[in-house]
């Protein structure tokens, strides 16, 4: 029943702001460890590319919050979010990628080499993959803040234990509301999935799972306007977005699933960016910029799947690679 | 059964092999009504077999009162991970999932006695002239409760005024219902201020003034 996760202890915590300024010279530095950014380390490292892994606060990136991942090949069974996390980890440090649990707070892409300032430490690069990922949407609406790890959940896998015996809404109808739907079912008594359309955007098997399950209970065409209470979360206030009848619901939590917003405001002014804030990058993961290459959601606002983060990944890496050599011959 | 498999002792070993200096688990457990004691037990002496500089203590929490209350230990399973001296590093729980990560990082850190934070935070902490006790709230599910358990075991280890305690929110039904934790990490700072997320040291460090003001 127990398990022991390594995860965190294999990398520094922290680098130690005095560390001497020859140590933090990297030939390829890259911003972000989830899919994307470990599977570059992995074939920078093979490349003997001298890297530098920026993995976040997430180490891992978002499959460590999910709960089971089903459609990576290899895991014909299918692999837990986070071991599979663990996995992509485990591999990008046995190639040799330096990987700090830190993150990026500053960059300057103006000058060469590249400056990444970190929490504590500044760092120089002649080429950077940015695979700084996408983070849960919010809804913007009243209460969310004030609830927010009160009440309010992005991470189903971290708080569903505090919902047993209890009622939960999920917002939203994507893979990542579903998923999450089934998973909170072995906690709360009833999870009230609370979708805009009226029908589910997620997979078929994913969608058929979900409606099969009697623990959920679907409210379609409604939007969450509020989300209310006093000390601890007891509703919210949707809106049926044909009648526009509103009603509230009784619950006792709100995991929020409604979509992925790129995490790219470090990058605003250093490379291009289009309208909805998504890296622009061409077919070889190239920026606006030489020697700064982007892969996974960060520039995808399509797929978000993980095996296609990892492949772009893998050809940014091949392509700083290819930069690399012509720079230093 | 050992509750550690070959391949993740294999690990926790090469982990450990260049620990600073020596480090004793106290583990404080109990006979009955005590969920996960045996196990937390059990863990302790798996890891503190996986090398020579680690040593383990077994107390019992209600036999060894004494002892309890010199290590300032309230609960159970407890381990208190001590260094050259007693930093104030705590786990209240079994340290398994993700803070098994934490457990061995607990481990090294007060082996080297070395917190690795900035300087700014190191100079505040160590100046501080009234007791601070942060609680952090985790289940072992969370990946990113492992972030404020270390940064909060660091901040232990950098004033000998700091107390930081894992809790292993599930295991503390009554503590979780105290402190009103919906979600982790949630740091509780001397009873009064709350941080909800893996807060960076900056944040911390504002909050920790908060609370003291």
């Amino acid at each position: 029943m127990f398990d022991f996760k390594l995860t965190q202890s294999q990398q520094e915590a922290r680098p130690d702001a005095s560390t001497k300024q020859d140590d933090q010279v990297y030939d390829l530095t890259i911003i972000g460890g989830g899919p994307a950014g470990l599977t570059a380390a992995i074939y920078a490292g093979r490349a003997r590319v001298k890297t530098l892994v920026l993995a976040g606060s997430l180490p891992g990136g978002q499959p460590a919050n999910t709960d089971v991942i089903e459609n990576y090949p290899g895991f014909p069974k299918g692999i837990e979010g986070p071991e599979l996390s663990q996995l992509f980890q485990e591999q990008a440090g046995r190639f040799g990628a330096q990987i700090l649990i830190n993150d990026a707070t500053e960059v300057d892409f103006s000058a060469k080499p590249f400056t990444i300032h970190t929490h504590g430490a500044v760092y120089q690069s002649r080429a950077v993959i940015v695979a700084t990922g996408a983070v849960p949407r919010r809804l913007g609406v009243p209460g969310e803040d004030k609830f927010f790890g009160r009440g309010v959940s992005a991470c189903a896998t971290c708080d569903g234990f505090f919902y047993r015996d209890k009622t939960v809404v999920v917002v939203g109808g994507g893979d990542s509301a579903i998923t999450e739907a089934i998973f909170l079912t072995r906690f709360a008594s009833e999870v009230i999935v609370i979708h805009r359309r009226d029908e589910l955007r997620a997979t078929k098997i994913n969608r058929e799972q979900a409606l099969a399950n009697p623990k959920i209970r679907f409210v379609w065409d409604a939007v969450v306007e509020e989300i209310l209470g006093e000390q601890t979360v007891n509703g919210v206030r949707v809106r049926n977005v044909k009648t526009d009848a509103t009603r509230v619901i009784e619950t006792d939590g709100v995991f929020l699933y409604v979509g992925l917003e790129p995490t790219t405001g470090l990058f605003a002014g250093q490379l291009e960016l289009n309208e909805q804030g998504y890296i622009v990058s061409d077919r070889r993961q190239r920026t606006s910029v030489p020697g700064v290459f982007v892969a996974g959601d960060a520039q995808d606002p399509l797929y978000r799947q993980i095996v296609i983060a990892a492949g772009s990944g893998a050809v940014a890496a091949l392509e700083a690679e290819r930069f690399l050599e012509g720079h230093q011959s | 059964m050992a509750l550690l498999n070959e391949e993740i002792a294999g690990q926790v070993k090469q982990e450990l092999a260049d620990l600073a200096g020596p480090v004793r688990l106290a583990v404080f457990t109990q006979e009955f009504e005590c969920q996960f004691c045996k196990e937390t037990r059990q863990l302790a002496e798996e890891v503190a077999a996986l090398s020579d500089k680690l040593n383990i203590e077994v107390y019992d929490f209600v036999a060894d009162k004494k002892k309890a209350e010199e290590l300032n230990i309230d609960k159970i399973p407890a381990i208190a991970a001590i260094g050259a001296e007693d930093y104030g590093v705590r786990f209240y729980g079994i340290p398994s999932g993700y803070e098994f990560a934490s457990l061995l990082h607990a481990i090294k850190l007060t082996a080297s006695g070395k917190p690795e934070l900035s300087a700014g935070a190191l100079k505040e902490l160590s100046g501080l002239k009234v007791p601070v006790h942060l609680q952090v709230f985790i289940t072992p599910t969370c990946p990113y409760c492992p972030q404020s358990v270390t940064l909060a075991h660091q901040m232990a280890v950098a004033s000998p005024m700091v107390q930081a305690d894992m809790v292993e929110a599930q295991e503390f039904p009554q503590l979780s219902n105290k402190y009103q934790v919906m979600g982790v990490p949630r740091t509780v700072i001397n009873e009064t201020a709350h941080l909800e997320g893996a807060a960076p040291e900056s944040m911390v460090m504002a909050k920790l003034r908060e609370a003291l003001a």
